[in-house]
């Protein structure tokens, strides 16, 4: 079969499936789509009260006016890019990790373990932290992954599940052993100076960005140029095919799982020793979704996932004025989000398939 | 020209006992593309009541896109479709059904789970449910009974044998009262004896009224069993003849355009054993045929064809000898590397053991990814073209354009383009060249002609001569017992999971076929 | 012995929203359709439930009606995304959940519904048919909806087993090809199944807030959809063991506000892990078990495309 080959009508439009598009149509398709999404988008917010005006100044004056609103943008955008990287590196071998929170959650743990124990010397606390974040992460996607491999458990489901465990986990330490003795508040202890990631800004640049971009290069020489990344791209597309070929799909799988937790328990660790400073229990709200819409959106591939984790990171400080001044709760944000990726999903359909009127 | 006598004894004792020339389908100027491709150009076809009507074309000639047009499954972008002299617009299989047309697909559309009554009513629903599904039963034992068929109505279709689903299927179109009855390569998975009782069925049914398009690339059964044949090259109809007036070298003359007819070419030094395979047992899966006691060995230079009908354990088989599914008792032996029973799949390859699976589509293509990755996987995963940490694309695609003129693979502008774009016989030849880069000591070919055209198939088998010649042993596994017959030199028959019989070539095509059948 | 009774005359009320839940997604998954957004429904459902509450006080079976076709209508989103556009199944059921959470979280927002309590749906009382110890209290003294429940399982288990539009079900579900080509308008079918199923879960959300609750909180659906989802799978997508499913579950939940009162020292959030856990549990011990998978639709999560060939 050569180019293009016929589906079927749709009320009174013929379909054909499409076997190729050049890139700059596939750039436009879902280009449209986004446009798409953020119009319904600014029509949700301008219904529930919030003015054309006020929506240009939030997201557009402020946050690149306001060196303090970008660099915020910045901050904020260094833990997404590197859920984004961990929801990827699980999709790429279709395995469904919808439990980047729950790992999230325990990476924190696993940090906060080392700061409220006073492991090791100080100089070495920072990377003790995250080696033990990126140890949580792993251990809390053990289960799902080896459950998948060995018994054929959904992994959507079980990820899911753990997360709510993880969760009432989070909240047993906080309200119990490891509560904050000087306020008696819900949250760890404050972490000392030399545990908290800004105490390593370069001047003006936020040091977990940094080390986000360090996790895109490695993320990009493992699933773009190594011989890993290679055959991953089979088992993302045909794991019959490649397991056939004597590609060692579980033990790949199993490796890509692993990284995954370790790249969202490290996320997890950012977040509480970068913007909070200590382990709250509401840090984690909302990453898991915004690492899978942007491993979606950026199509699992690395440098692209940056990109996206900026546009997302930017609705989230303009979400976070939205709910001060216009009482629009921060949940809208996820709505934004949630629009732009069903926007997106259906302009795919575009990509696939061309559509003629039926003669 | 060798017709069987049973034939000839119908044709001239019981005629017809209707008008013989009453016209009951007629299709004209059918146009059908699928995107660029033209499927079906300017055809036309004429089908009479009473009569069993062969449309004989090789893989690809459009047969089964026309017929799929008559069952209402496409819409011809041109030409006409008439009934009885009047034209018809066939928009869906309801359509179809409803001006008497039925069609028995080659892959068959049944409900695994459902029983045959239960996938008999779901196209043909009448009344309430609990009193429909009653009368179905009893409906569908008296047609049963009228064609001579025997089934169990009550077990799961997937429990049923091959030659059973096929009888579901066409109790369906029977009941829903189809007298345009078309069968899309209805012999393909029945052994010779089960084949000649279906064809023997729909004579009889062509004497009591109905019509029937036989859509075969078969020339004996063309031959034994039409009223007429028509015969389709490329989306052309070529012409229809009467089976009388015509010799099987005109038919291959008319199919192909031009003669070739594959001649054996028998092996000529045939070395040690290389291959061995003894005792070997599976454990039972419910989807699968475990296999049972598997014995046979292959040497250095020689084709071991294994012949059987589909289903009775040839794709375990293959997933035995490449390590894909455990054994839990026997031996898999290969020569230089001794018992490699627990071998892992990629350790296999290392020991240069090829595979060429019978659906490449789902084993052996990736159809997402570059013709140039399909190309270089076996060799990446050898550790070759760069290093763990960085694939090299340029030496990758350099390989890649030198194979695909060496193994003549047709229609890539590019080697990043889509693999899942190639033709079957493109796609075939592609498998080839990856699987024999290296020089395979084994080669295990699983059907390697399905869905090819003539040439390229007639290619495919040179391939695996030149393999043979040039010292490795291997296993031909196929359904297709001609292409067995033209390529093996020695054949084993698979049977209910294991080696039943063996042969040394020249062998007798009736013996094989026997001990295809023989004991369950 | 007071406490036992107790415990078992609240279970039904928490099985309910499990119940009706699995069944609209059983009706769905069965013509091949995954659906992960049941947590999105449950909470459209919940959240319209009490708003209609909150407006119009006093129609408790209105507000459940409503928050039905609530869900349905978000269910058509769903169904036009996978059925037409062939949108991948499970980005979009986690869209729809997303989708949802934020939605009610800013209408009910906006609508000032957040947090306010409200009178809902009472038991029914059967005099002395609802006295009779124990057994009144248990099977005599439910809301109405229990029963209702029932009755829905005994509809839909016989609509699905012991009819055409069911046998078409099932046959979408497992092979959509063939049943398409038995003239049967597969999408139409799908979508049908995806309207019903969001139905289902509309309803057993609007359950959770009419009946149970009443009153909404954000995200008061606290994981039932993906518990849900996990039961469906449990059952085996067969009715009657998702009931039982969805009766264990409510012996959990109805637990766990008895543990502490009892004197059992657990520390509290282990307590409120332990549906979570059990699941979990569930589903491992599911995939332990030796059978077969033949009640699993075989087309579940494929999209179905006509005429496309290679």
């Amino acid at each position: 079969m050569t180019d293009g080959v016929p589906a079927r009508q749709l009320w009174r439009l013929h379909l054909e499936i499409r076997d190729h598009m050049p890139l700059w149509q596939q750039m436009l398709v879902v280009g449209s789509g986004v446009a798409a999404g953020l119009f319904i988008s600014v029509c949700v917010l301008m219904t529930s009260g919030v003015g054309l005006s006020a929506l240009w100044n939030e997201f557009v004056v402020f946050i690149f006016t306001n060196p303090r609103n970008l660099s915020a943008v910045m901050t904020q955008s260094a833990p997404l890019i590197i859920v984004g990287l961990a929801a990827a590196m699980a999709f790429k071998v279709r395995f469904w990790n919808i439990g980047i929170e729950g790992q999230m959650i325990f990476g924190a743990i696993g940090a906060t373990f080392v700061a409220t124990f006073d492991i090791g010397p100080e100089s070495l606390r920072l990377p003790l932290m995250a080696i033990f974040a990126m140890l949580g992460g792993m251990a809390w996607i053990a289960l799902p992954a080896i459950l998948k491999l060995r018994l054929q458990v959904n992994e959507i489901i079980s990820t899911l599940l753990l997360n709510y465990i993880a969760f009432n986990f989070l909240l047993h330490l906080l309200y119990g052993p490891w509560q904050d003795p000087v306020s008696s508040f819900p949250h760890s202890e404050q972490f000392a100076v030399f545990e908290r990631l800004t105490s390593l800004n370069w001047g003006k640049l936020d040091f977990s960005l940094v080390v986000a971009l360090g996790l895109v290069a490695v993320s990009f020489w493992l699933l773009i140029s190594s011989r890993f990344g290679f055959l991953l791209n089979f088992i993302h597309s045909n794991p019959l095919m490649a397991r056939a070929m004597g590609v060692r799909v579980a033990v790949l799988t199993l490796i890509a799982a692993l990284s995954s937790g370790a790249f969202a328990g490290f996320s997890g660790f950012v977040v509480s020793a970068g913007i909070e400073s200590r382990m709250t229990q509401s840090f984690f709200i909302g990453f898991g979704f915004s690492g899978i819409l942007i491993a979606f959106l950026a199509r699992n591939n690395p440098l692209t996932i940056v990109a996206v984790s900026l546009f997302v990171a930017t609705l989230m400080i303009a979400g976070q004025s939205l709910q001060v001044f216009y009482q629009i709760p921060f949940a809208t944000v996820q709505l934004i989000q949630a629009i732009v990726v069903i926007c997106v999903a259906a302009s795919e359909f575009f990509m696939r398939h061309r559509i003629r009127l039926a003669s | 020209m060798n017709r069987i006598p049973d034939r000839t004894d119908q044709a001239t004792a019981g005629g017809p006992v209707f008008a013989p020339d009453e016209q009951f389908l007629q299709l004209s100027g059918i146009v059908k593309s699928f995107g660029d491709f033209c499927a079906l150009d300017n055809v036309n076809f004429d089908l009479k009541r009473g009569e069993v009507h062969s449309l004989l074309g090789e893989n690809g000639a459009g047969k089964s896109s026309l017929m799929n047009i008559v069952a209402g499954l496409y819409t011809p972008d041109k030409g006409e479709v008439l009934i009885r002299g009047s034209a018809v617009a066939i928009k869906g299989p309801a359509d179809a059904a409803k001006l008497g047309i039925g069609m028995v697909h080659q892959h068959f559309k049944l409900v695994r789970p459902f029983n045959a009554v239960e996938n008999i009513l779901l196209s043909n629903p009448t009344g309430r449910y609990d009193q429909s599904i009653r009368r179905m039963r009893s409906l569908i034992e008296e047609k049963a009974a009228s064609v001579g068929f025997e089934i169990d109505l009550d077990r799961p279709v997937a429990s049923l044998s091959v030659a059973e689903q096929q009888r579901v299927e066409l109790l369906k179109i029977l009941v829903a009262g189809a007298h345009i009855i078309i069968l899309d390569e209805p012999t393909a998975v029945l052994t010779d004896e089960e084949g000649e009782r279906l064809l023997t069925a729909m004579r009889k049914l062509a004497q009591d009224g109905s019509s029937i398009v036989l859509v075969t690339h078969n020339l004996k059964e063309a031959l034994n069993y039409s009223d007429r044949i028509t015969v389709m090259r490329s989306g052309n109809n070529v012409d229809t003849v009467n089976p009388g007036e015509v010799t099987s070298a005109d038919l291959t003359n008319m199919i192909v355009g031009q003669s070739i007819v594959e001649q054996p070419h028998p092996a000529e030094s045939i070395g040690e054993v290389r291959l061995k395979v003894s005792g070997v047992r599976t454990a039972r899966d419910d989807s699968a045929r475990a296999l049972d006691n598997v014995d046979f060995q292959v040497r250095s230079g020689e084709i071991y064809g294994i012949a059987g009908v589909g289903g009775n354990g040839q794709d375990e088989l293959v997933s035995v000898l490449m390590g894909l599914v455990p054994v839990v008792r026997g031996q898999i032996h290969l020569h230089g590397q001794g018992d490699i029973t627990r071998a892992r799949t990629d350790e296999r390859r290392g020991f240069g053991m090829a595979c060429i699976p019978a659906d490449r589509h789902q084993y052996a293509l990736c159809g997402d990814l570059p013709v140039a990755d399909n190309f270089a996987i076996s060799k990446v995963l050898e550790g070759q073209y760069g290093t763990w940490s960085r694939v090299d694309r340029r030496k990758i695609t350099a390989a890649t354009r030198e194979a695909l003129s060496g193994y003549d693979v047709q229609g890539v502008r590019r080697e990043d383009q889509r693999a899942g774009l190639l033709s079957g016989g493109n796609a075939q030849k592609l498998v080839i060249a990856r699987e024999f880069s290296g020089q395979p000591s084994a080669v295990i070919a699983h059907s390697p002609n399905r869905g090819l055209d003539v040439l390229a198939s007639a290619a495919v088998h040179g391939y695996l001569r030149s393999a043979r010649d040039a010292g490795a042993a291997v296993v031909l596994i196929s359904e297709d017992l001609d292409e067995i017959m033209l390529l093996s030199d020695r054949i084993g028959v698979m049977n209910s999971g294991s080696i039943v019989a063996e042969f040394d070539m020249p062998a007798d095509r009736h013996d094989i076929g026997g001990a295809m059948i023989g004991h369950d | 012995m007071e406490f036992l009774i107790n415990w078992l005359a609240n279970v039904p009320g928490f099985a309910v929203p499990f119940a009706l839940g699995a069944m609209g997604l059983i009706i769905c998954e069965k013509s091949g359709v995954l659906n992960l957004g049941a947590e999105g429904y449950l909470l459209v459902g919940a959240m319209i439930g009490a708003g209609s509450m909150l407006t119009l006080p006093g129609h408790p079976y209105l507000a459940l009606t409503l928050a039905a076709l609530a869900s349905a209508l978000l269910s058509v989103l769903f169904a036009v995304l996978v059925v037409h556009l062939r949108v991948n199944q499970v980005i979009s059921g986690l869209a729809i959940v997303f989708l949802a959470q934020g939605l009610t979280s800013l209408v009910a927002g906006k609508m000032g519904w957040t947090n306010r309590a409200f009178s809902g749906l009472g038991d029914i009382d059967l005099g002395p048919i609802s006295d009779i110890p124990v057994i009144g209290l248990i099977f005599f003294r439910q809301d109405p909806i229990v029963y209702l429940t029932i009755a829905l399982f005994i509809v839909a288990s016989y609509v699905i087993y012991r009819t055409h539009a069911g046998l078409r079900l099932r046959a979408v579900g497992e092979n959509p090809e063939a049943t398409d080509a038995a003239g049967i308008p597969v999408l139409t079918y799908r979508f049908a199944a995806i309207l019903i199923g969001g139905l289902f879960l509309g309803l057993a959300g609007g359950y959770l807030t009419v009946v149970v609750s009443k009153i909404w909180v954000d995200n008061m659906a606290g994981g039932r959809g993906w518990i849900i989802i996990a039961l469906v799978i449990f059952a085996r997508w067969r009715p009657w063991r998702a009931l039982g499913g969805a009766i264990l579950f409510g012996c959990i939940e109805a637990l766990i506000p008895r543990v502490a009162a009892i004197g059992i020292q657990v520390p509290q959030y282990f307590v409120l892990m332990l549906p979570y856990a059990v699941t979990l549990a569930v589903m491992i011990w599911t995939s332990l078990s030796k059978e077969a998978l033949s009640n699993d639709p075989s087309a579940l999560g494929r999209p179905f495309v006509r005429e496309e060939r290679r």
